[in-house]
């Protein structure tokens, strides 16, 4: 909101375009518009007796068109806000995270690449790893901690307490487990092994940088 | 008189049953417990806890996502408090006062009159679903698919009114959002619309994964572009109960504030989320000294606060008694109560009113867990708020994959979270306001299947919309409105409400 403010507040872009926000919103308005008539082109429009399929969304996709239009005019006419910045960090890792998380739940195949299912058991980790380094903040130390310490929780959380149909991990894991042991005690074991892992990752690492922890510190990055 | 107290004593019965007092609980504390962490609004913790509620049975799961409702509220509030990052646009307002008592060492005594003031609220707003849900669901039958068209539309004209900034961006983003609910099987013909081909596509666009992308998700990519600066009060959090002083000044606010926000709050399009900005700039207005507000006014918590619970609660009697969800929160109720086999409307109470009655109990119940809960626990959030962001958004990106996976076990629901928000962050960035865009898409199907069968039965004519009195007196209420808010005086007032 503050930025904003502050844009408001500065003679504005020169140019003739005078509110580049307007500008790049009509463009997309007039996109969106522009697809869906071309998604609905074959579709059959009726009456207003009996209604097609086509008739409402291409009606609506006119009027999100005229909207796109008198937005993308008044960024010649009117004063606006200009553009935020961006930075293209953030919405790469984090959809990179979503991606890794969908398509290592569960067996998936999109065309010739085809992965095998692994479960929440690295489907967390590597959703939290990968989003974490969205930020230029990122300590890997931290992340892999977190990772090991939340998965664990959440595996008990949803397929142990809850039941919920998620895969929790790869089949071939049960072959490490003694015979014996049922699905819910291969989950158990597997999240104890990586909780304790967390633990020792934790412990040992932090003694040896507690300095330098102490020394980014000072330097000021808050 | 007597229905009200049998009905009120039938849903007592249900929701004192321990195992549903049990589920009130959790739901209020998880709810709070995800609603506290800065940058996640009511939607996005609804959503992600949604699963927890599969495996209970109806009545039990309503009672938990009520809880979590409130919890989510509340959490808010709460962050609002502390740390002066409002989750969402109710709690803006309580911000502005709320983290300035907070500065003072007067935070406990922000979240204490919050908490009552809320609890207050909450227990009016029961009563007013509990007397007002038989009669408007009379109304409901007498509400024919003209009828129903008008009222959404005007519904929609209320939430482009209340968006912030450019009407014309508002209107965009519900005609966006109507177009995106057509996306899928024509329920009439049976032709796919808008599918690119995809089969996953054919059932429409999940709701949950709508949400998720554009609220949850967009979020955190917004959060990441602002290196952050979060101030967690250091002072310590001070006594937690108000005393008599600050009772003798909240008590009005709180009383107007629960009036304003109640009536704000039946509105179909969201009209709670206007209570709060009401109730404060009325106890601005009728303060003696308005310089105080901004500065840590109680006055400007309590009556806020008030608004907002009423609100938030007053919100389902639409859904119950119409059918008809007047924002986002109460779509995803929606959608909840349709993976339990509810269909919300006016049959729900006939039909099934143990469950009608012990979900209006169990908001009460709820309301009162929370002041139970949060009071002793506001420190354990204190140290929840002092977590860092870089570590809190990947733990939060993977509550959302998780939480969204197990509504329908589709990987491509995962998948299409990521698209919305990325959908979600450029509108941001464009300047529109994405949530018209999600009323506009909850509304959608339903005002298309409205006006369907409203034009057969009126062979054609779009006249039957201003012939039919009540569908016509609906219209002209929305065309008024928006005449109003377009005049350059009022739109004026409109920016100060909202940039204050």
């Amino acid at each position: 909101m503050s930025l904003s403010h502050e844009g408001s507040g500065l003679p504005g872009p020169r140019g003739p375009i005078r509110a580049p926000q307007s500008l790049a919103g009509g463009i997309l308005l007039i996109a969106l518009a522009a697809l869906a008539l071309w998604l609905t082109r074959d579709l059959d429009q009726g009456t207003l007796n009996a209604m097609g399929p086509a008739m409402l969304p291409r009606w609506l996709a006119m009027a999100v068109g005229l909207s796109g239009l008198a937005l993308l005019a008044f960024a010649f006419i009117k004063q606006g806000d200009v553009l935020e910045r961006w930075s293209l960090r953030g919405p790469v890792f984090v959809i990179g995270a979503i991606l890794a998380f969908a398509v290592t739940i569960r067996p998936f195949s999109f065309g010739p690449l085809a992965m095998p299912g692994l479960g929440m058991v690295a489907a967390g980790p590597l959703a939290i790893i990968i989003g974490g380094f969205a930020t230029p903040e990122a300590r890997l130390r931290d992340l892999v901690i977190l990772a090991l310490s939340l998965t664990p929780f959440c595996m008990v959380l949803f397929g142990d307490l809850l039941n919920l149909p998620i895969p929790i991990f790869p089949q071939a894991l049960t072959g490490l487990f003694p015979a014996d042991w049922s699905q819910k005690a291969v989950l158990r074991a597997t999240a104890a092994i990586m909780a304790v892992a967390a633990a020792i990752l934790f412990f040992a690492t932090r003694s040896r940088r507690t300095n330098r922890i102490d020394v980014a510190d000072h330097s000021g990055r808050i | 008189m007597g229905d009200f107290f049998s009905n009120l004593s039938l849903g007592f019965g249900v929701a004192l049953t321990p195992l549903n007092l049990g589920l009130a609980f959790l739901g209020c504390l998880v709810g709070t417990l995800i609603g506290v962490l800065p940058g996640v609004g009511p939607i996005a913790t609804i959503a992600m806890l949604l699963p927890i509620t599969f495996g209970l049975d109806p009545t039990g799961a309503l009672i938990m996502l009520a809880g979590i409702y409130y919890g989510a509220q509340y959490g808010g509030s709460t962050t609002a408090i502390l740390v002066n990052i409002p989750g969402e646009a109710t709690s803006v307002v309580t911000a502005l006062d709320g983290h300035q008592m907070a500065r003072q060492g007067r935070a406990g005594v922000a979240l204490g009159i919050a908490a009552i003031g809320s609890f207050f609220a909450g227990t009016v707003a029961t009563l007013v679903i509990a007397a007002l849900g038989v009669p408007l669901t009379g109304l409901a039958l007498i509400f024919g698919p003209t009828e129903y068209f008008s009222l959404m539309v005007m519904g929609l004209v209320f939430a482009v009114v209340l968006a912030r900034g450019s009407i014309l961006k508002a209107i965009a983003m519900i005609l966006v959002g109507i177009l995106l609910s057509t996306v899928g099987t024509d329920l009439e013909t049976g032709e796919e619309r808008m599918t690119f081909g995809l089969p996953i596509l054919s059932d429409g666009i999940d709701f949950a994964v709508l949400a998720m992308g554009i609220f949850g998700i967009a979020e955190i990519m917004r959060n990441l572009d602002h290196t952050e600066h979060r101030d967690v009060v250091r002072q310590a959090i001070g006594r937690l109960l108000p005393n008599k002083e600050d009772f003798r000044q909240s008590y009005k606010p709180v009383l107007r504030g629960t009036f304003i926000g109640a009536i704000l709050g039946i509105l179909p399009g969201n009209g709670a989320v206007l209570g709060p900005f009401a109730a404060y700039t009325l106890e601005k207005k009728l303060a003696k000294d308005p310089s105080r507000f901004g500065r840590g006014a109680i006055e400007g918590v309590a009556g806020p606060e008030s608004a907002n619970n009423a609100g938030a609660q007053t919100s389902f009697i639409p859904l119950l008694t119409l059918g008809i969800p007047p924002n986002a929160v109460m779509a995803l109720m929606v959608g909840a109560m349709t993976i339990h086999g509810i269909i919300p409307g006016p049959q729900v109470m006939t039909k099934n009113p143990t469950l009608f009655w012990g979900m209006i109990a169990s908001m009460w119940v709820g309301n009162l867990m929370l002041l139970v809960i949060n009071l002793p626990l506001v420190g354990m959030w204190v140290r929840l708020l002092k977590v860092p962001y870089r570590l809190l958004f990947p733990a939060i990106l993977m509550f959302c994959c998780i939480g969204i996976y197990s509504i329908n076990s589709l990987p491509t629901d995962v998948m299409f979270i990521g698209l919305f928000g990325f959908v979600g962050y450029m509108l941001i960035k464009f300047g529109f306001e994405p949530a018209p865009m999600l009323l506009g898409f909850v509304l959608g199907k339903l005002m298309e299947e409205n006006l369907r069968r409203a034009l057969i039965i009126s062979r054609g004519s779009l006249e039957t919309f201003i012939e039919r009195p009540i569908s016509a007196g609906l219209l002209a209420v929305a065309a008024i409105l928006l005449v109003i808010a377009l005049l350059p005086s009022i739109r004026k007032g409109r920016d100060e409400v909202f940039t204050e």
